[in-house]
């Protein structure tokens, strides 16, 4: 139990420094903002919400789990440490773009370099 | 879980007015109860205490204090998202964003639903562009508080930014079901116009119309909902929609041509006569206003446009109208189009001296006598245009003998000038011209510019400070305005004095500039969702994202690269001064003079840094309250010298080349400054990689020839040490791009094919001579290179200048008579531009020390 409301005060705490340091930052937007009179409104409807959401949520799965299908056929594609090595120090990019290079172009150090000088 | 220590109740509360502290900028409070729980021993190393004294010890600016105490709190208390949070607001403070995030991510993972931490790591990610880091956060914030519309927004909008338009839409689409529109609600409005947007840029062209027309009471943007509804009937092939729509908007801005040409596509007009028909019946509509009067000089041809030509001149001319020309120039690209401006203008310049009309036959009331002045200074401008330096300033002198103080004839006397190439005489008229009216701030601008143009860069900055700040230098000044064509062309003037240091400070300034520009987006991220500008916002971004694009940024940085390249080739030795002045040559009382004069200034600009330095002082005195508010780390100053001196110019140069590469990829200068730079670092393929990328924007471009002959050159050199893959890769591209012949034979078909201009002659010359450094070849060469006549294009003083460069720089070998033939033959035809007037003791060498170093 202790424990428990300890922790809501540490919650609690953490959300104000946080609206100051954002106010710090764009000191103008929060002038602008205290004469602005906005209030937060919370006037969509509870079925609403949970229908869209739905929508929401559906494609969000989809979209993850192409993104894992690309992602692991790209990595199924053997490398050659040697290749990458020439990549990055001949095209001065960042170790993991010439990775990705490479595996996009299956591998084939030629063509990836074709493609990087384009 | 959230963290390990936990206070007992006192020390909490003392903690929590920390905080409030913090919030209310009472840093000096904040620490006194930071230091009252961290001296209790048994809280001395309480990690989110430590933090939170040094995120207000930052505020205060003592950074490096700051660094350490929110690093060991971290230490001592690494499972708590307050520390992990604090760490990253103070990464942010210094703009180091990346890390900011990852710190952010830390601080999620101990208190995963922290809207606090949510909002501000969605604020980095927009900042950074990482759209799908955005999307997944604003995807949290939306499951944690469906109930607030900056949610739904947000989430439509990372959609829409990643254009997945479907998902945007349909986000939208339920959001906006929730809403119950105020009467005149303008928030409203901007949401459904951004809806809009959305659906035109996903080309639902018939669902955007849909969607206008049933929306279109509660869209209170009215001038929007046409413009957007003129365009969509026109998509639609909705004629006669769209030519009421059009006719709308005219009577309401009869002299936007957006509009006419909106009408013009509605109608489907074929031919000049329909098109001047519609264009007959606007000015009848609206007489005063000159877009329909204007607008059919574009399009019509022959007789027609004599006459309505002739029609325009006379009531622009007899009502005085300085920017006549200016409105004109477009009609300049018809050679014809031009002839026939020149000779009605100047027939009414001899009718009007004659006879005060513009024609003979002409009754009724005489012209005012302005009408010739304005005919003279047309004349003047027109000549200009053509290049004939000769007739223009005829012109021009006869219209200031007739007006001696009207303004404008001094300012285009000066720009005749400068466009024959003799910058010292255009500066002198343009101070003249400033004379006349010294609190005009436009004449006072482009006065310094001149003079930035003809080196007077004291000069030029005296000029500025009589509009910039008092008591501030005013170069200062203008830096803190982001004054840019000042900078640039200050920058420039160094450059061409061989001030490496001073221009490249130069450089840098504007480079933070853009950087600054950059970092302004910041406050929008939360404004703009929350006032709902939103197509104002998604415009923000889009031009951020290409800002660089900007030519006062390709201008810095194309002069920060040609420094860079020649700081490369010659570094500065540890004697030397910054401005390599030409010693060598000047006689020993010449040499005195000099010394003294050098002397003398220096000790003005001493005493001018001691001035400064006291009023710097003053001014940091005063602003020190301030100064702890200031936000963004501090910059490294700049000083010239140690720019002038860095070790690594080419890493630099890479630095200014990156952002043209990648937003300015249609200019081929930047490939060919980017070839420049990879070959001195000797890396094949990205030199291949510039060949390749100029070769797609401009084939037959004479520098790249030149760099590719080289380069096929360097190669067949490095064969043997190069890796064979490389090799592979680079025989492969330049099969493509110049079937792998001999360069010689390229060399030749070059030549062949651009024989009648100046430069690819130049080009072909200078590789000729480079391949075969023989006096045969030479003199082969030099004929090639330097041969003047009317018949060949591009014959301008600028790149006369240019072959007489790589004439002075030895790309010819040794050829003084060459040299002094050449000046002696541009001089003929540019009498004006002092680069060919050849001084009484010649001396070659000083084009060097200007001439730039690609």
């Amino acid at each position: 139990m202790a424990t428990e409301e300890e922790q809501i005060d540490v919650d609690d705490e953490s959300n104000e420094p946080k609206g100051k340091k954002a106010a710090k930052h764009d000191s103008g937007a929060a002038d602008l903002e205290k004469v602005t009179d906005y209030h937060e409104e919370a006037e969509i409807s509870a079925p609403q919400i949970g229908e869209a959401l739905n929508v929401v949520s559906t494609r969000k799965k989809e979209e993850s789990t192409a993104m894992q299908e690309k992602e692991k056929e790209l990595s199924k594609v053997k490398i050659n440490k040697e290749d990458v090595d020439l990549i990055v120090q001949e095209m001065e990019i960042p170790r993991t773009q010439a990775e990705r290079k490479l595996r996009e172009h299956k591998g084939n150090v030629v063509e990836a370099l074709i493609a990087l000088t384009n | 879980m959230p963290t390990n220590n936990p206070l007992p109740p006192k020390e909490n509360a003392l903690f929590k007015r920390i905080l409030k502290c913090y919030e209310q900028k009472q840093y000096k409070n904040g620490l006194k109860f930071a230091k009252q729980i961290l001296t209790n021993p048994k809280f001395s190393e309480h990690g989110e205490t430590l933090a939170m004294k040094g995120l207000t010890l930052n505020c205060l600016g003592r950074k490096e204090e700051a660094y350490e105490f929110v690093r060991r709190g971290l230490r001592n208390d690494l499972k708590s998202h307050v520390c992990w949070h604090v760490y990253g607001l103070l990464q942010r403070s210094d703009r180091k964003y990346d890390e900011a995030i990852k710190c952010y991510r830390n601080a999620l993972k101990w208190d995963k639903d922290n809207l606090q931490i949510l909002r501000d790591l969605s604020l980095l990610q927009i900042q950074m562009r990482d759209l799908e880091g955005y999307r997944d956060t604003r995807y949290q914030l939306l499951v944690l508080r469906p109930g607030q519309r900056a949610s739904w927004i947000g989430y439509a909008m990372s959609y829409h930014l990643l254009k997945d338009y479907d998902m945007a839409i349909k986000i939208l689409e339920e959001f906006r079901k929730t809403q119950l529109p105020k009467p005149f609600d303008y928030e409203h409005s901007e949401l459904l116009l951004y809806q809009n947007m959305v659906i035109r840029e996903a080309n639902m062209l018939d669902e955007a119309l849909k969607h206008l027309e049933t929306h279109e009471k509660e869209i209170v943007d009215k001038l929007s909902l046409q413009e957007i509804r003129g365009e969509l009937y026109l998509k639609l092939g909705r004629r006669e929609e769209a030519a009421s729509v059009y006719r709308e908007l005219i009577s309401r801005n009869p002299e936007n041509w957006a509009y006419y040409k909106g009408l013009e596509n509605a109608f489907q007009l074929d031919g000049e006569e329909e098109q001047l028909k519609l264009y007959t019946e606007m000015q009848e509509k609206f007489p005063r206003t000159a877009a329909p009067r204007r607008i059919p000089l574009t399009f019509t041809t022959g007789d027609l446009f004599k006459r309505l030509l002739d029609k325009y001149l006379r009531s622009s001319f007899h009502k005085g109208v300085p920017p006549l020309f200016v409105t004109l120039k477009s009609v300049y690209k018809d050679p014809w189009k031009v002839q026939v401006v020149e000779d009605l203008v100047l027939k009414y310049a001899e009718n009007l001296k004659e006879c005060e009309h513009f024609d003979r036959s002409d009754e009724g009331d005489k012209e005012p006598p302005t009408a010739l002045v304005w005919v003279y200074y047309f004349l003047a401008q027109h000549f200009d245009h053509r290049g004939d330096t000769r007739k223009s300033l005829h012109y021009v002198d006869l219209a200031i003998e007739h007006t001696p103080l009207l303004i404008e004839l001094y300012v285009l006397k000066a720009k005749i000038y400068k466009h024959a190439g003799d910058v010292e005489e255009s500066a002198r008229l343009m101070d003249e011209a400033q004379s006349l009216d010294t609190a005009d701030r436009y004449i006072n601008s482009k006065c310094a510019k001149y003079m930035l143009r003809a080196n007077l860069v004291q000069e030029a900055a005296e000029m500025c400070s009589k509009f910039t700040r008092e008591g501030v230098s005013a170069v200062d000044n203008l830096n803190e305005m982001q004054c840019m064509w000042f900078q640039t062309e200050n920058a420039a003037a160094y450059q061409r004095m061989g001030k490496w240091g001073e221009a490249l400070k130069k450089c840098h300034e504007v480079d933070r500039h853009f950087s600054e520009i950059i970092e302004d987006q910041f406050d929008f991220h939360t404004y703009c969702m929350r006032k709902m500008t939103l197509r104002a916002y998604v415009g923000l971004l889009r031009l951020e994202d290409v800002l660089r694009r900007h030519p006062f940024y390709y201008k810095a940085a194309k002069i920060a690269v040609e420094i860079y390249l020649h700081l490369h080739d010659h570094p500065l030795k540890d004697g030397d001064k910054d401005s390599s002045q030409d010693t060598e040559n000047l006689t020993p009382r010449e040499l005195k003079k000099l010394r003294s004069k050098q002397r003398k200034a220096q000790k003005k600009a001493e005493m001018e840094r001691e001035k400064q330095k006291q009023e710097e002082q003053k001014k940091e005195h005063q602003n020190k309250k301030q100064d702890a508010d200031l936000e963004g780390p501090k910059e490294e100053e700049l000083v010239p010298d140690k720019l002038a001196r860095v070790e690594d110019p080419l890493e630099q140069a890479i630095h200014f080349l990156k952002p043209l590469q990648l937003l300015c990829a249609d200019r081929i200068e930047t490939h060919i400054y980017a070839y420049e730079i990879y070959s001195r670092k000797g890396k094949l393929l990205l030199m291949l990689q510039s060949l390749k990328r100029s070769h797609k924007v401009d084939p037959e471009n004479p520098h790249l020839h030149v760099s590719l002959l080289r380069f096929i050159k360097l190669v067949n050199q490095k064969k043997a040490e190069s890796s064979e893959t490389v090799h592979k890769v680079i025989q492969h591209e330049l099969e493509r791009i110049c079937g792998n012949k001999d360069a010689k034979i390229l060399n030749e078909e070059f030549l062949k094919r651009n024989s009648n201009s100046v430069l690819h002659r130049a080009a072909a010359a200078k590789m000729m001579y480079e391949y075969e450094p023989t006096p045969e070849v030479q003199e082969k060469a030099l004929n090639l290179a330097t041969k003047l006549s009317r018949d060949l294009s591009g014959l301008t003083v600028k790149n006369c200048i240019e072959v007489l460069e790589y004439m002075c720089r030895g790309e010819f070998g040794k050829c003084e008579k060459a040299v002094q033939d050449y000046q002696v033959q541009c001089h003929n035809l540019f009498p004006c531009a002092p680069s060919f007037i050849i001084p009484a003791n010649s001396q070659p060498d000083q084009i060097v020390a200007n001439g730039t170093a690609s």
